[in-house]
C-alpha cells in the first residue's frame, strides 16, 4: 500500500483579494454544486490504486465557501476510493467572514481536523488595502470560534512586508498573534504579482511598492518574537508548536506523491508534475460528461529532480543531508556542488550543521540567491 | 548659355525661416515644375532632413527665368546646409556662388548662424540680397527686424525686399533682383579646367556623383580629370544638371553648375572643397584652400545586442560611402563588446549618423557620451592624441595637455543675458564681446543682443545647448566655430565599483568640478546597480584621491514565499527566469550590473 496526499482546489472567492494572482473565481458560487459533482467524478476517475491517504488539504480560493453538504459529498467520494489513514491530517483553508461556529463544528464532524485561517493582518486599514472581505475583529472571532468548535490544530496565515506598515504596528501585531495561542503560523511575504489590482495601484503610484528591506526587518522581528513564544520555525514561511508542523506541506518539500484534484490543481506522481486545466467551465463540463479535464504534464528529468530535491529541501530549516542525496540520486552533493556550496557559504547563506546543509537565517531571506545556483 | 546670362546664388537662412518654401516657389514660378508635381519642398530630399526641418546635403537646381527685359537667364540655386556642424560645406557652397539671398524671418529676426553665414558670404565677396520673409503673417515685425538688418549688416530699407515665400508675394521682384544685382560668373572659358566640388553623394550605379561649379574651362563626358588636393583621377561617366530632375548634357561650360558621375566608390575620393582639373591640361593652382573634413566630436557606437556587430559594421561602411566627414575605428569594450569609436563634425552630425544607422539599417544602438580629442605632450617628449578618457596617461607623465576651443556667438533677447552669461561662466566660457542689435522696439527687454564667447568645445557637448534653449525660453540662437587648441588644466576622474576601476566610466573634467561630477556619477550608479549580496562601495577618484563615495547596501530579501497548492513548476520557472536575468548581467569584478544600468551611467550628462 502506497502513501498518498490529496490536494483539493476550491477556486471560489467572495471577492478577489487585491494582491492574489492564484486561480480563483469571484461571483461563481452558484457553480459550487456542479463543481462538487465534478470533483467527486474526478476523484473517482483518477483513483490511485492501493493508496492510503496520509493528508488531505482543501486549498483555495476559499474552501470555506463550500457548504458542509458539498464537503460531505467530497469526503464520501474520497472514502469510496481510498482508505484514509488513522490520524491523517485533514486541513481546510477558511477565511474569516465566511464561517460561523455551526459550520466549523459540522466540518470538524466530517473529518477536518486542521483549520488554516487566512487572517493576513490584525489591522483594519491593512486588511482594506489587501482587499480582504473581513475585519480584524471578525478574524479574532473566527479564531475563537475555531477553538470553541474543538480544533486543536489551528493555523493562522499572516502577510509581512505590507506597504506603509510601521515596525511598531508589526511588533504589536506579533505580540497579539502569540497571545492567540494557535498551534501553527504561516508568514508570507507580500509579493507584487502582475495583473493584480495591487500591482496596478502601485504602478499608478497610489500605493508604495512593497519595500524588501522593511519586509526583511519584519521577518527578522517575527523570527525573534515567535521563537521566544515557543514556536519553532521549520520552513522559510512556517512556524509551529512542537509536533504541529504541517504534514501536508512537508510532502511538497520532500517531494512525496500528491494528487491534486479540482480546477488548477497540481499533482506530483511518478516523477511527473501535472497541472489540471485552470478553466472552471471546461473542468465542470468535461467531468459532467464523465471525461477527465485537460492537463499539462512535465516529466521531471533526473537533473531537475536533483535540483528540486535540493531547492525544496533547503526550504526546511533542517536542510538536506548528503546521505539522502547520495541514496536517492547516487551523487556526492559536496563534490557535484562544491563551487555553489563554497560560494553560498562564503556569502553567509548556507551552513553545514550536524551533517546537514541548511540555510542560515540570512539565507532564509535570500533563498532565491541560493536556489538559483542549484537550479539545473 | 552665354556666361553673362548665368546667375549662381544660394539662400542663407536660419532653420524654419522659410528657405525650402522659397526654393519651391522659385522653382514653381520659373516653370521648372508645376505645383502639383512637387512634393512639398523639393530640395529637402532626405526623409530625415524633412523631419528635422533642416537641410543636410547641398544640391543645385537650374532654373530658366525670362526677365522683364525679355532676356532668358539661367539661374543656379545652390542649397546650403543650415547647421553649424556643416559650416565648411556652407563655405564651399558660398565659394561656388556670386550672390546670396539672405532670408530673415520677419516674425523673429537675425539668428546667430545666419549672421555667421552672412559674414562668410561677405568674405567670399558675394552680392547679398537682404529679404524679409513671412510678410503675410500677422505676427510680422518688419520695423524691428529691418532695424536689425540695418544696424547689424548695414543694408538700407530700399535694398531690402519684403516677401512671402508661402503666398508668393514679392517673389517676382526677388527674381528680378537676382538677375540684376548678382554679377555673372567671371571665369575664363579658354583656361585649363578648374571646377569646385561643393557636394557629393554615392550612387550605386554611377559611383560618386560630384556636384560642382565650373569656374574655368569646361567638362565633357569622357574627360580625364584629377582632384588637385587628393590626386585622385577619374573619367567622367556622365555630365548633367538638375532641373530639379537629373538632366544629362554633353558639356558643362564655364560658370555653370551641375554634376558629374565619377565611377568612384567613396565620397571621400571626391572631397568637398577640392578642385577638379584636366589630366591632359592641368591648371597651375587650385581654386580655394581645401581642407579635409576633421571630426571634432567623438563617441562610441555599439550594437545593443552584441550579436549585431556584423550588421553595424556593414551599415557603417555603407554610411561612410556617403559621408566623408564620418570617421570610425573599431573599438572593444569589456562591457559593450565590439563597436566603433566614431568621429563627427559636431553633435548634430552625430545625431544624424545615429538616427540613420537605426532607421535605414534597422539597428538598435548604444551611443556613449560624446567627447573631444585631447593633445597630450608626455614627459618623454612624445605627443599623443587621446579620445577615450581611459587612455589618458598618468598625470606625472603629462607635460602639456591641450583641448579644442570654439568661438561661440549667441543672439538673444536682452532679458536673457543674465542666465546665459551664467551658463557661459559655468561652462568655462571667456567673454569676448557684447553687441546690441538694431533699435529696441516696444519694450527694452526685446532688444536683441549678440554675445561672443570663447569656450572649450568639451563644455558644449552635453547639456549646453539644452540649457541655452531653456534659459532663453527657446529664443537664443547659437553659432560656433573651431578656434584651435588651447592649454587645458584637466584631470581624469575615475570610477571604482567595489574597488574595481571601470575604464568606461572615466571622464576628463576640470579639477574644481571633479567632486561634483563624482558625486553625480556615484549617485547614479547607486540608483542603477541592483543591490548585491554584499555591500558595494562606489567611489570617484582623481589620481589616488577619493572625491566622492557612496555604498550600495547589501540585498536583504529575495525569496519566494508561498507554494501555491504544490505548484512547484511555477516556483522553478520563476527561479529560471531570475537565473536567466543573472546570466545577462555584466560583471564588474564580482558585482553584477545589468547592461541597462551600465548604459544609463555612460550616458549621464553632466
Amino acid at each position: 500500500m502506497t502513501e498518498l496526499s490529496l490536494y483539493i482546489h476550491i477556486p471560489f472567492c467572495r471577492r478577489r483579494c487585491a494582491y492574489c494572482s492564484f486561480v480563483s473565481y469571484a461571483e461563481r458560487e452558484t457553480d459550487i454544486p456542479a463543481y462538487t459533482r465534478a470533483l467527486a467524478e474526478e476523484i473517482k476517475l483518477r483513483c490511485v490504486d492501493d493508496a492510503e491517504i496520509k493528508t488531505i488539504y482543501f486549498g483555495g480560493g476559499t474552501p470555506s465557501l463550500m457548504p458542509a453538504d458539498s464537503l460531505k459529498e467530497i469526503f464520501k467520494a474520497i472514502r469510496t476510493c481510498y482508505k484514509i489513514a488513522d490520524g491523517a491530517e485533514v486541513t481546510l483553508e477558511a477565511n474569516p467572514g465566511t464561517i460561523d461556529s455551526g459550520y466549523l463544528k459540522t466540518v470538524r464532524s466530517l473529518g477536518v481536523n486542521r483549520l488554516s485561517l487566512g487572517v493576513q493582518s490584525l489591522d483594519d486599514a491593512e486588511l482594506r488595502l489587501l482587499g480582504r472581505i473581513h475585519t480584524s475583529s471578525e478574524a479574532r472571532e473566527s479564531t475563537r470560534q475555531a477553538k470553541e468548535a474543538g480544533f486543536t490544530n489551528l493555523s493562522l496565515d499572516f502577510i509581512y512586508g505590507i506597504p506603509e506598515r510601521s515596525q511598531v504596528t508589526w511588533r504589536n501585531m506579533l505580540a497579539e498573534i502569540v497571545t492567540l495561542r494557535v498551534q501553527h503560523l504561516s508568514l508570507y511575504g507580500l509579493t507584487l504579482e502582475e495583473d493584480t489590482p495591487m500591482h496596478e495601484r502601485v504602478e499608478r503610484g497610489e500605493v508604495p511598492s512593497p519595500d524588501p528591506d522593511a519586509a526583511a526587518s519584519e521577518y527578522e522581528m517575527a523570527e525573534e518574537v515567535l521563537q521566544a513564544a515557543g514556536y519553532n520555525q521549520y520552513e522559510i514561511s512556517n512556524w509551529s508548536q512542537p509536533g504541529f508542523e504541517s504534514r501536508h506541506n512537508r510532502v511538497y518539500w520532500q517531494r512525496g506523491p500528491y494528487l491534486g484534484l479540482g480546477a488548477a490543481a497540481h499533482s506530483f506522481l511518478d516523477n511527473k508534475r501535472i497541472a489540471n486545466t485552470s478553466d472552471l467551465d471546461i473542468y465542470i463540463s468535461e467531468l459532467s460528461g464523465g471525461k477527465l479535464p485537460p492537463q499539462t504534464t512535465e516529466v521531471i528529468s533526473k537533473v531537475v529532480a536533483l535540483s528540486e530535491a535540493i531547492i525544496l529541501g533547503l526550504r526546511l530549516n533542517e536542510g538536506i543531508s548528503a546521505g539522502d542525496i547520495q541514496a536517492h540520486f547516487g551523487i556526492d552533493l559536496h563534490h557535484r556542488f562544491a563551487v555553489e556550496i563554497a560560494d553560498c557559504s562564503s556569502l553567509g547563506l548556507l551552513e553545514e550543521k550536524g551533517g546537514r546543509l541548511r540555510l542560515t537565517p540570512r539565507g532564509r531571506l535570500l533563498g532565491n540567491e541560493v536556489f538559483m545556483r542549484f537550479l539545473a | 548659355m552665354d556666361q553673362r546670362h548665368i546667375r549662381n546664388f544660394c539662400i542663407i537662412a536660419h532653420i524654419d525661416h522659410g528657405k525650402s518654401t522659397l526654393a519651391d516657389r522659385l522653382i514653381e514660378s520659373t516653370g521648372a515644375m508645376r505645383r502639383e508635381e512637387m512634393s512639398a519642398q523639393v530640395m529637402d530630399s532626405m526623409e530625415l532632413e524633412r523631419e528635422r526641418g533642416i537641410t543636410i546635403k547641398a544640391k543645385a537646381i537650374r532654373l530658366n527665368y525670362t526677365a522683364t527685359d525679355g532676356q532668358t537667364y539661367l539661374l543656379n540655386l545652390i542649397d546650403t546646409p543650415g547647421h553649424v556642424d556643416f559650416s565648411y560645406e556652407v563655405s564651399r557652397t558660398l565659394a561656388a556662388c556670386e550672390g546670396a539671398v539672405l532670408l530673415v524671418d520677419v516674425t523673429q529676426g537675425i539668428q546667430a548662424q545666419t549672421l555667421a553665414n552672412v559674414y562668410s558670404a561677405m568674405e567670399h565677396n558675394l552680392e547679398i540680397i537682404p529679404v524679409l520673409n513671412k510678410m503675410d503673417l500677422p505676427t510680422a515685425e518688419p520695423e524691428r527686424v529691418m532695424s536689425e538688418v540695418k544696424m547689424v549688416l548695414g543694408y538700407t530699407e530700399a535694398e531690402t525686399l519684403k516677401i512671402s515665400g508661402k503666398t508668393g508675394l514679392g517673389v517676382a521682384e526677388l527674381l528680378e533682383a537676382i538677375v540684376h544685382r548678382i554679377p555673372p560668373p567671371s571665369g575664363k572659358p579658354e583656361s585649363p579646367l578648374r571646377s569646385l566640388i561643393f557636394d557629393s553623394h554615392y550612387d550605386r550605379y554611377k559611383g560618386v556623383i560630384a556636384y560642382l561649379r565650373v569656374v574655368d574651362g569646361s567638362i565633357r563626358k569622357g574627360d580625364r580629370l584629377r582632384f588637385m588636393a587628393t590626386g585622385t583621377e577619374l573619367e567622367v561617366i556622365e555630365v548633367g544638371y538638375f532641373n530639379p530632375r537629373e538632366c544629362p548634357v554633353d558639356v558643362l561650360f564655364t560658370g555653370e553648375v551641375g554634376y558629374i558621375a565619377t565611377g568612384l566608390k567613396q565620397v571621400g575620393e571626391a572631397p568637398v572643397g577640392d578642385t577638379l582639373t584636366s589630366v591632359e591640361n592641368p591648371a597651375a593652382t587650385p581654386l580655394v584652400g581645401y581642407r579635409p573634413a576633421k571630426p571634432m566630436v567623438f563617441a562610441g557606437i555599439y550594437p545593443t545586442e552584441a550579436n549585431d556587430y556584423q550588421d553595424l559594421r556593414e551599415a557603417m561602411e555603407k554610411l561612410k560611402l556617403n559621408d566623408a566627414s564620418l570617421t570610425s575605428e573599431m573599438e572593444n569594450s569589456p562591457l559593450l563588446g565590439h563597436g566603433f569609436r566614431c568621429g563627427f563634425l559636431g553633435l548634430l552630425h552625430m545625431d544624424i549618423v545615429y538616427e540613420r544607422l537605426e532607421r535605414e539599417f534597422g539597428l538598435s544602438l548604444v551611443v556613449t557620451a560624446p567627447g573631444v580629442e585631447y593633445l597630450i605632450t608626455k614627459s618623454d617628449g612624445e605627443k599623443i592624441t587621446v579620445i577615450n578618457p581611459g587612455e589618458l596617461p598618468d598625470p606625472s607623465q603629462i607635460v602639456k595637455m591641450e583641448e579644442p576651443w570654439v568661438k561661440v556667438s549667441i543672439i538673444t533677447p536682452s532679458k536673457f543675458i543674465g542666465p546665459i552669461m551664467e551658463l557661459e561662466r559655468d561652462s568655462g566660457g571667456v567673454h569676448k564681446h557684447t553687441e546690441f542689435l538694431g533699435a529696441a522696439m516696444g519694450s527694452e527687454e526685446n532688444q536683441r543682443v549678440r554675445l561672443d564667447y570663447d569656450m572649450p568645445l568639451r563644455s558644449m557637448l552635453t547639456t549646453f545647448y539644452d540649457s541655452l534653449k531653456s534659459r532663453s525660453k527657446g529664443y537664443a540662437s547659437l553659432d560656433y566655430e573651431f578656434d584651435g587648441y588651447r592649454d587645458a588644466k584637466l584631470v581624469k576622474l575615475d570610477i571604482l565599483v567595489n574597488e574595481v576601476l571601470v575604464d568606461a566610466f572615466s571622464r576628463i573634467v576640470p579639477p574644481e568640478q571633479a567632486m561634483n561630477v563624482g558625486r553625480i556619477l556615484v549617485q547614479k550608479l547607486k540608483e542603477e546597480i541592483p543591490r548585491q549580496l554584499f555591500v558595494v562601495p562606489v567611489q570617484a577618484a582623481v589620481g589616488g584621491r577619493i572625491v566622492a563615495r557612496t555604498d550600495i547596501g547589501a540585498k536583504r530579501k529575495d525569496v519566494l514565499a508561498k507554494c501555491y497548492g504544490g505548484d512547484i513548476t511555477r516556483k522553478r520557472k520563476l527561479l529560471d527566469k531570475q537565473k536567466e536575468g543573472k546570466k545577462k548581467m555584466k560583471l564588474i569584478g564580482r558585482v553584477e550590473v545589468p547592461k541597462e544600468a551600465f548604459l544609463s551611467v555612460l550616458k549621464t550628462e553632466i
